[in-house]
């Protein structure tokens, strides 16, 4: 486990268990002082607790050492006997208790054989050396059994305990493996962690969408200290309120912090469990970056094929309606009046038509690679038609174009330079107010060809910037002021990147200043050079 | 083809095929056509339209090029093949420029964007019909349009009585552009007619050439009035005093 999650180099669930006891038994009385201090109420009892057991402990012992005494007085047995069976209560004294009864067992059976067994008896002296000799090789021994028999205790405990934890681990990793991808996203996997190791409140913060999940009821401030953890950079644990906090790393980065409070040996098990915290939050995040992707690539391919569907279906019973419309003049005995409706008929529905041609040609621009077929030819002419024929749709307003050099000659598609420019110009009147102008100049510089086209219409707003250009993008007004399809501009400047060139809004402050979209084509060079078949992927990101 | 009293002035009915899948298009065609003063059929498919077209000859066939079956290429093919006179012109859908320049190769004398003008139409079907009508004819010595006039045989070119001078290839393709007036022609079918048949993807070369001849025949060469572009398909020289003439395909952007 340890091996397989890289990251965590101080996680010893495992640790050597003989320091475990040493370190366990010199703390159980500093713990209770510990406790004293903290919560002096609950403390002091668990502490009387404790002593009260330890006494009873070593009162049941000193019960069997008397019993032992009186049998042996009884029977004159010697020191010999009477040590070993002493022995015997010590051990059992080890196996069923603690160290403090063993060793008051032990005090009281050297006693014993000092009063009862040694010379001159009765009295606590001794009169041989080799009697003390004797006393102290029992003490000595008493004590060493009762240090080996509490270790193999202690070791036998701390194995458990860790076989448990694993167990635990296991069940928990075990109930989140299958969890669904929805659950998943909605961080439900926390409610499995809940009460794992004894914790009663679990804060997750997510660094990918700064949002913090919380299982159970914190006491304290768990989802401050969570997130501060991951600000600081800092794993914590602060055993006063029992919380503990440990960051989430994936291959490096950090990617949240989980909190815990009331966990048991938080040193220990905090670390696996942030692990596990980590690996789910990182399949969370690929899950929703999947779906997300997922979602937003379905989505543009049916906005692209209806638009396509649409175009297409409209295109046969329009040629029918103007079929239609048209041969009603020719089939003759029609009135003025009505000769008049049928050509509204049949000039409605082939704008109609151009309409949805246009459609048709964005739609198909927009999902396909556009392939520029390059040719010389004069800009200036063809800009000069473009204003014109815009001029005569929008009468409302004056289109000033002023004419650079003439004839300024360009290497590009025209027919896509046509419709690029033609969208930017449709743009410029139905943004801005009847009756204001919109001017078109070229420049010539260095690294190519430059169109410009402004009007005076309302400021773009700064949200509206830079997103104007994504694909269905449409400014927050533009529903009330005009209709579109959102794909023009996007089109626009995937044709401006076909052909090496750029569109862009010219930098723009609050005010009145006049909206100018930029369009450049880079210099080619005209000789030996074939039809270009260099196809450019745009996407709405390269902005 | 026998004359018979209608509305309009015609001398002779024109006999039409109009070929197309769906029923309500066909229908509106058939009436308006008829009401302009054309004598028309109408069938459904491309296997249909060739049975009517072997059991009768028709000046033109208005086909279809998205149909069910044989489809509008295949049927343009087989029915140039069965009628070399009949005009045929293509119904084709914007976007869709490799259709039209594959129909135009099959045999199509010209084509219409849906959804088109029945005003467009009509010109474009008395275009055909005039060349077609005229191909048999044995070809003029001079060739007039607007104030051009060529004098094939003397390889001489006037502009308003002013000669002008050309490089042979380009007298040959201004000569192929004036002989075949008001029907797009491909770039494909440019390059073979006049340079050779092992020519035919030369586009550069091909637009080269038109360059030079629209400066020197049109009177402002960014908005040309004779030899006009059809977007991604090829040219259509167009006589700028023919009233008759269709209007130029290129709609506007």
């Amino acid at each position: 486990m340890q091996g397989g999650l890289s990251g965590w180099t101080s996680v010893d669930l495992f640790d050597n268990p003989v320091s475990r006891v040493l370190m366990a038994r010199s703390l159980w009385v500093g713990a209770a002082l510990r406790c004293l201090r903290v919560t002096p109420g609950g403390a002091l009892r668990k502490a009387g607790k404790r002593l009260w057991h330890a006494a009873k402990r070593a009162f049941v012992g000193g019960l069997f050492v008397a019993a032992i005494t009186v049998v042996c007085h009884r029977l004159n047995a010697n020191f010999a006997v009477a040590s070993l069976l002493y022995l015997l209560v010590v051990v059992a004294q080890s196996l069923a208790g603690d160290f403090l009864p063993a060793l008051c067992v032990s005090l009281g059976a050297v006693g014993c054989l000092d009063y009862f067994f040694t010379d001159p008896l009765y009295t606590f002296t001794v009169a041989r050396a080799v009697d003390v000799v004797s006393l102290f090789s029992f003490a000595a021994t008493a004590m060493v059994i009762t240090e080996l028999v509490l270790r193999a205790r202690a070791e036998a405990q701390s194995a458990r305990r860790d076989r448990e934890r694993w167990e635990r681990l296991y069940q928990l990793s075990q109930g989140l493996l299958p969890m669904k991808p929805q659950a998943l996203r909605q961080m439900k996997f926390l409610d499995l962690f809940l009460g794992v190791f004894g914790s009663t409140a679990i804060c997750l913060f997510d660094a990918d969408t700064a949002e913090v999940h919380t299982v159970g009821t914190p006491r304290g401030a768990l989802q401050e200290r969570t997130r501060d953890a991951y600000v600081s950079g800092r794993d914590a644990d602060d055993p006063e309120s029992a919380v503990s906090v440990r960051r989430l790393q994936v291959a490096g980065r950090a990617r949240g912090a989980i909190g815990f409070e009331s966990l048991e040996d938080p040193k220990l098990t905090s670390g696996p469990l942030a692990i596990l915290a980590a690996a789910l939050i990182e399949r969370t995040r690929a899950l929703r970056d999947a779906s997300e992707a997922a979602a937003a690539a379905q989505a543009e391919v049916y906005r692209s094929a209806i638009l396509d569907a649409l175009a297409h279906e409209f295109k046969t019973p329009l040629a029918t309606i103007l079929a239609a419309a048209g041969g009603l003049p020719e089939a003759g005995s029609l009135n003025a009046e009505q000769l008049e409706m049928a050509e509204i008929v049949e000039a409605e529905a082939s704008r109609l038509g151009n309409l949805t041609s246009r459609l048709l040609r964005m739609a198909r621009l927009d999902r396909e690679d556009v392939r520029p077929r390059l040719e010389a030819f004069d800009l200036t002419a063809i800009l000069a038609q473009l204003v014109e024929q815009q001029a005569r749709r929008s009468t409302d307003h004056r289109l000033h174009f002023v004419r650079g050099p003439i004839p300024l000659e360009v290497r590009a598609d025209p027919e896509l330079l046509r419709l690029a420019i033609s969208q930017l110009l449709e743009n410029a009147c139905k943004y801005s107010q009847p009756g204001s102008t919109v001017n078109i100049l070229t420049e010539e510089g260095a690294g190519g060809v430059a169109i410009r086209v402004s009007n005076n219409g309302s400021s773009i707003a700064l949200a509206d910037q830079q997103r104007i250009f994504e694909r269905f993008y449409r400014g927050v007004d533009a529903g009330r002021v005009a209709p579109g399809s959102g794909l023009g501009l996007f089109v626009a400047r995937k044709i401006a990147a076909a052909h090496g060139g750029t569109l862009e809004l010219e930098g723009q402050e609050q005010g009145d200043n006049p909206v100018t979209f930029r369009f450049t084509i880079p210099v080619r060079k005209v000789e030996g050079e074939c039809v270009a078949t260099t196809s450019t992927k745009t996407n709405s990101a390269t902005n | 083809m026998s004359p018979q009293p209608v509305q309009k002035p015609t001398v002779q009915p024109i006999s039409v095929l109009v070929v197309d899948d769906e029923f309500a298009l066909r229908k509106a065609l058939h009436k308006s056509l008829a009401a302009g003063g054309f004598t028309v059929e109408e069938a459904s498919n491309g296997e249909e339209a060739l049975l009517f077209a072997q059991r009768r000859p028709f000046d033109l066939v208005l086909l279809d090029i998205n149909m069910p079956g044989l489809g509008g290429v295949e049927a343009c093919r087989r029915l140039r093949e069965m009628a070399p006179q009949t005009g045929i012109v293509m119904v084709t859908v914007r976007d869709a420029e490799n259709d039209k320049v594959e129909a135009l190769e099959a045999g199509a004398d010209d084509y219409v964007t849906k959804p088109f003008r029945l005003r467009e139409l009509t010109a474009r079907l008395r275009a055909v019909l005039r060349r077609t009508r005229t191909s048999d004819a044995p070809r003029p010595a001079v060739l007039t349009a607007g104030d051009l006039e060529m004098d094939v045989e003397r390889r001489l070119l006037r502009r308003g009585g002013q000669p002008v001078h050309l490089a042979p290839r380009e007298f040959d393709l201004l000569a192929f552009m004036m002989r075949n007036q008001d029907v797009p022609l491909t770039h494909a079918r440019l390059l073979r007619s006049v340079w050779g048949p092992e020519y035919g993807n030369e586009l550069e070369y091909l637009r080269s050439y038109v360059k030079m001849l629209r400066r020197k025949i049109e009177r402002d060469s960014s908005k040309p009035e004779y030899i006009l572009t059809e977007p991604w398909v090829g040219y259509r020289f167009r006589n700028p005093s023919d009233p008759e003439a269709p209007p130029p395909s290129v709609e506007d952007t």
